[in-house]
């Protein structure tokens, strides 16, 4: 079946004889341009009256070719690109990115790069699941908690922007470190907005959390066992909603997340409710773990200080002309890491996400593969909505989270 | 990557269908005869590795000094709780096929249609074999080496045709193109009179 026929909204697609009586199932166009489809996701949805017999995405709308782009790019050039991707959890696919670069080269990133990167990856993961709370609740007719989540994460953008400069696409993440060091005033801000945030989390939890309505809603809806959900792929925050608690920050840390002390909370029934409740309980533990973060920063270098790596300090390049020379060397052609393959996987807000770089020896990435968890996880909306009514159907795209730049790349 | 139980029992496994573990690399990476494949990730999900995490493709047209076939298939498996991960690869030569995993990882449905998509190699069984990514109608597979960066002319459906080169001339007002726009002075920008191939 082509694409233009799959297009043709309202088409009669199967009739059924039951006796006198003819059935017709209705083929419906969601999307693209569906302000709850949260991008460019468009569904086919077969429906049989209001309960869906089947629906198929079809993507690729927002399709940049970011990894084709990759590969001819210097490899710090690639932060400009990674961020790209998932534009509402943009540090953590900057971290997904260095973290298997920096295997490739071996470089050592100093203690206090990597605490920032986990405090910084930590709030991204706050603001994104904040967008996902309120937006998903918008997606229901709640309009007020969208509102006060765009409040709090407002906060946590103003404090990114302090940091990168910009409040989106932040590039701030370098191999081998980070851009430069944060400026004095983050500190006492992050934790002004970390002792602050606690307070709000609960104020969102009381305007909704108890609603019949939108218990009724969201309670044994979009059932998700976990042997569905295992074999589609699903993975990240959805999966420990069916049952499944793993967490790659506790079970295969990466950038020090061994240090810190954080609990994985995670729910058996898979529903709705549980998919939306888990990254409320999220939100707490993040807050953990950049508390911790901040508390354990000590003053220190923020790059690899490997100058094949990093570029020298400013200051040196005036009166070293060695400085100068590794100066011209990255900014023109960057690092040359050796022969390989290293895949480092992450767990972003959505799922595991990692990039698999493939070196060939020169300057630029041979290959790079992104294993991006929203377009995995868009697998599971089939299983979840058929059977469902089709009202439920856009509560159940909101509760997997997907961001359409990280499906389509 | 630290090699678990699972992942030694799964070596051990794999050895007699042909397996050659891959050293080039520090992680658990290993080659199989295309014919092994199935039965490879079956063993893998037998011996624990419940979750496909990717199914990829490389070319390796352009890699230096390779030898062997062009194309290589990557099977990115971990077991549940993501402390044990193996790839299981199968090299291709262009216009070789694959049988799909689909009635193995119903999740593996989209990641085989992205290697279709991308490098065009067909995976024989799989129950929805289209595009993924790419319209429907584009022409070639983008993640090639031999594949140009940029500058493709596109083709869309009703035959709209994209030229990169007209669409630039289109752009910089040397030539109507295909915005039709006629060159006028933009925001901030004072336009000299210029009657060079303009209508």
């Amino acid at each position: 079946m082509s694409v233009k026929d799959l297009g043709r909204a309202a088409t009669v697609v199967r009739e059924e004889q039951h006796g006198e009586f003819e059935t017709k199932h209705m083929r419906i166009n969601v999307g693209p341009q569906h302000p709850s489809t949260h991008g460019v996701l468009r569904l086919v949805v077969d429906l049989d009256g209001e309960r869906i017999v089947s629906l198929r995405p079809q993507i690729g709308y927002l399709h940049t070719g970011f990894e084709k782009t990759m590969e001819n790019r210097t490899y710090q050039q690639g932060v400009t690109y990674s961020n790209r991707m998932d534009y509402v959890f943009g540090f953590g696919h900057d971290l997904a990115y260095v973290l298997s670069a920096e295997k490739l080269l071996e470089a050592r990133v100093p203690e206090r790069a990597q605490r920032l990167r986990v405090a910084l990856v930590e709030l991204n993961r706050i603001a994104s699941h904040l967008l996902f709370v309120g937006t998903g609740l918008l997606d229901m007719g709640a309009l007020t908690p969208f509102f006060y989540t765009m409040r709090e994460r407002e906060q946590i953008l103003d404090l990114f922007e302090m940091v990168s400069g910009v409040r989106m696409n932040y590039g701030y993440f370098r191999v081998g470190g980070l851009s430069r060091d944060v400026p004095d005033e983050f500190v006492p801000a992050a934790r002004k907005f970390l002792d602050g945030f606690p307070k709000m989390i609960h104020q969102y939890v009381t305007l909704f959390g108890k609603n019949d309505i939108f218990l009724q809603r969201t309670k044994g809806v979009g059932v998700l066992s976990k042997e569905t959900a295992l074999a589609h792929g699903l993975t990240g925050p959805s999966l420990r909603a069916s049952g499944v608690s793993v967490d790659l920050r506790k079970t295969a840390p990466y950038s020090g997340y061994e240090d810190y002390d954080f609990d994985v909370p995670s729910y058996t029934e898979g529903d709705l409710l549980s998919r939306l409740r888990i990254r409320i309980d999220e939100m707490y533990e993040s807050l953990k773990i950049v508390r911790q973060a901040l508390d354990r920063l000590e003053p220190g270098p923020v790059k690899d200080p490997d100058r094949r790596i990093s570029l020298p300090p400013r200051a040196e390049l005036e009166d070293s002309m060695e400085a100068v020379i590794f100066h011209f060397k990255l900014a023109t052609e960057g690092f040359h890491p050796p022969r390989g393959e290293a895949y480092v996987p992450t767990e972003s807000a959505r799922g595991e996400l990692g990039y698999y770089i493939v070196s060939d020896g020169g300057s630029m990435p041979y290959r790079v593969k992104v294993r991006v968890p929203s377009l995995i996880n868009l697998q599971s909306l089939e299983p979840m909505c058929v059977d469902g009514l089709f009202a439920d159907m856009v509560m159940n795209i909101a509760s997997i989270d997907p961001v359409l730049g990280d499906v389509d790349k | 990557m630290s090699e678990g139980p699972a992942t030694r029992a799964l070596l051990d496994a794999l050895e007699p269908l042909g397996a050659a573990r891959r050293e080039t690399t520090d992680l658990t990476s290993v080659t199989l005869p295309k014919a092994a494949i199935v039965e490879a990730v079956g063993l893998a999900k037998e011996h624990g590795f419940v979750l496909i995490a990717d199914v990829f493709g490389i070319d390796y047209l352009t890699y230096p000094g390779h030898q062997g076939k062009r194309f290589t298939v990557a099977y990115n498996l971990r077991n549940l709780d993501g402390t044990e991960r193996v790839f299981l690869r199968v090299d291709l030569d262009d216009g070789e096929t694959l049988p799909t995993i689909t009635h193995l990882f119903p999740g593996a449905n989209f990641m085989e249609r992205e290697v279709y998509d991308m490098f065009g190699i067909a995976f024989e069984g799989h129950p929805d074999l289209r595009r993924l990514l790419l319209p429907e109608d584009f022409e070639g597979h983008a993640h090639r080496k031999d594949f140009p960066l940029g500058e493709t002319p596109t083709l869309f459906n009703e035959g709209r045709f994209l030229d990169p080169a007209a669409f630039r001339a289109g752009l910089s007002g040397a030539d109507a193109g295909l915005t039709q726009w006629k060159g006028g002075a933009r925001k901030g920008t004072v336009s000299e009179p210029d009657e060079g191939g303009r209508s």
